[in-house]
């Protein structure tokens, strides 16, 4: 989706504010939210890709100026209104008027101290095909994309890197976002900037990382 | 339009905007007492990510990998070959990061990490990212104009140090090891990790004062 998520190479924004204080959470709701995305129980089809094609598509105003982890409390309302777990009026309103959810009971605080402790949700897929590509190739990003999530960022769409790194099968976030869960070989990719940006001095290298079917053969 | 299941996300996104309180604070709230009402969340699990992330977690994690890869180079080889597995090593670590890629600075080389499309971050080992990290404006221009955004960083970075961004498309986890200041030969690794600054383990800071400083 060509949506205002896709910043990387966009001009306009500005400086950044490096001046930030250090602290986790800026305000006590900030703090909440965060907790609150950690600690509820996720419909079992809420894939971190579908969550991020949710929070994409949050009205492209809003998404430049709210709050960041309002933005995640939103996309979670989204996938709830969208699972048919919650309405828009329970949302706001704060209260339930259908009862429980009836997903069985939410995680306990013991839940926090063993995800830390446990292998978490990996993406790998060591079954996976074998990888058309090796380190050193050079492959072209396909010229455009699609109207669902992707990972192919529009400023390194249709120019040509060297592959860095072949990094195994992993979930692909364009079916992902879809609930399915398909797996692709995932390379590294390096670009010259001076490539992507011509006439701008630029002397870095952009690393990306891209499955197997952004890519063709260069 | 009456019929759910024809709704688009785009359109439930409107409802939300026009229906919600334009508050954080309020909508917190709200979606806090919901979710508890649908059975969807216990508060006392809230209080223990939140105490989590403000006590235990955050970038002194990240500065104990560190200190550890500058103490120890069989650990160093073993982080940047499979820092997963590598970063098990140390207490209260752990897996949260479940594709940890460490790349490491060089008196030849910087690395700086961004996430265009989003805000991905080793959550785990840093804690929750800055709001800039979050912003339009890093992550426009950290791949376009790096040079630029480490300027306003305070970084100069001299012309023959390479330079490689890091656009954290994937599920890989990108975290810098910056580099070993000189005049530390005889630190232990808790005063090694007490300069490494959060910052450092971004790519947006490359030098490491010996008395701590900011960021």
């Amino acid at each position: 989706m060509d949506g205002i998520h896709d910043l990387g190479g966009r001009q306009g924004f500005g400086k950044v504010d490096t001046g930030e204080p250090e602290e986790a959470f800026h305000s006590d709701w900030e703090a909440r939210a965060y907790g609150i995305v950690r600690a509820m129980r996720k419909a079992p089809d809420w894939t971190i890709d579908e969550f991020r094609f949710t929070r994409e598509q949050i009205e492209p105003a809003d998404y430049l100026t709210r709050p960041y982890y309002d933005q995640w409390l939103q996309s979670y309302a989204a996938l709830m209104v969208g699972s048919g777990v919650a309405s828009v009026e329970e949302i706001a309103g704060g209260h339930t008027q259908t009862g429980t959810a009836d997903l069985g009971p939410p995680p306990g605080p013991d839940s926090v101290a063993a995800e830390q402790s446990r292998a978490g949700v990996t993406f790998d897929r060591p079954e996976g095909s074998a990888p058309a590509f090796g380190a050193g190739s050079s492959v072209q990003t396909k010229p455009h994309a699609h109207g669902g999530h992707t990972r192919l960022p529009s400023y390194i769409r249709g120019h040509t890197g060297t592959v860095s790194h072949v990094r195994g099968t992993f979930v692909f976030p364009d079916d992902s976002a879809k609930g399915v869960d398909h797996s692709e070989p995932l390379y590294t990719v390096a670009f010259k900037a001076s490539e992507l940006w011509p006439g701008e001095g630029c002397t870095h290298l952009v690393h990306l990382d891209l499955w197997e079917s952004y890519l063709d053969a260069a | 339009m009456t019929d759910h299941e024809h709704k688009s996300t785009g359109d439930v996104h409107h409802e939300l905007h026009s229906h919600l309180p334009p508050e954080p604070g309020l909508r917190v709230k709200a979606m806090e007492s919901l979710l508890i009402e649908k059975g969807m969340l216990d508060p006392e699990t809230v209080d223990a990510w939140v105490e989590t992330y403000c006590e235990k977690i955050g970038p002194k994690c990240g500065a104990r990998i560190v200190a550890r890869a500058w103490a120890d180079a069989d650990f160093k080889e073993r982080l940047l070959e499979n820092g997963t597995q590598a970063v098990q090593d140390l207490d209260d670590v752990g897996w949260a990061v479940a594709h940890l890629k460490v790349i490491e600075n060089t008196a030849e080389l910087h690395n700086l990490v961004v996430c265009t499309l989003c805000s991905c971050y080793p959550h785990a080992i840093l804690g929750p990212p800055p709001n800039w990290y979050k912003m339009a404006a890093y992550r426009s221009r950290a791949v376009r104009d790096p040079r630029g955004v480490l300027d306003e960083f305070g970084v100069t970075l001299a012309e023959d140090i390479e330079l490689l961004v890091w656009d954290s498309t994937s599920e890989l986890r990108y975290l810098v090891l910056p580099e070993r200041p000189a005049g530390t030969q005889d630190w232990d690794e808790a005063r090694l990790a007490s300069i490494v600054t959060r910052n450092s383990m971004i790519g947006t800071q490359r030098e490491l004062p010996l008395d701590g400083g900011s960021a």
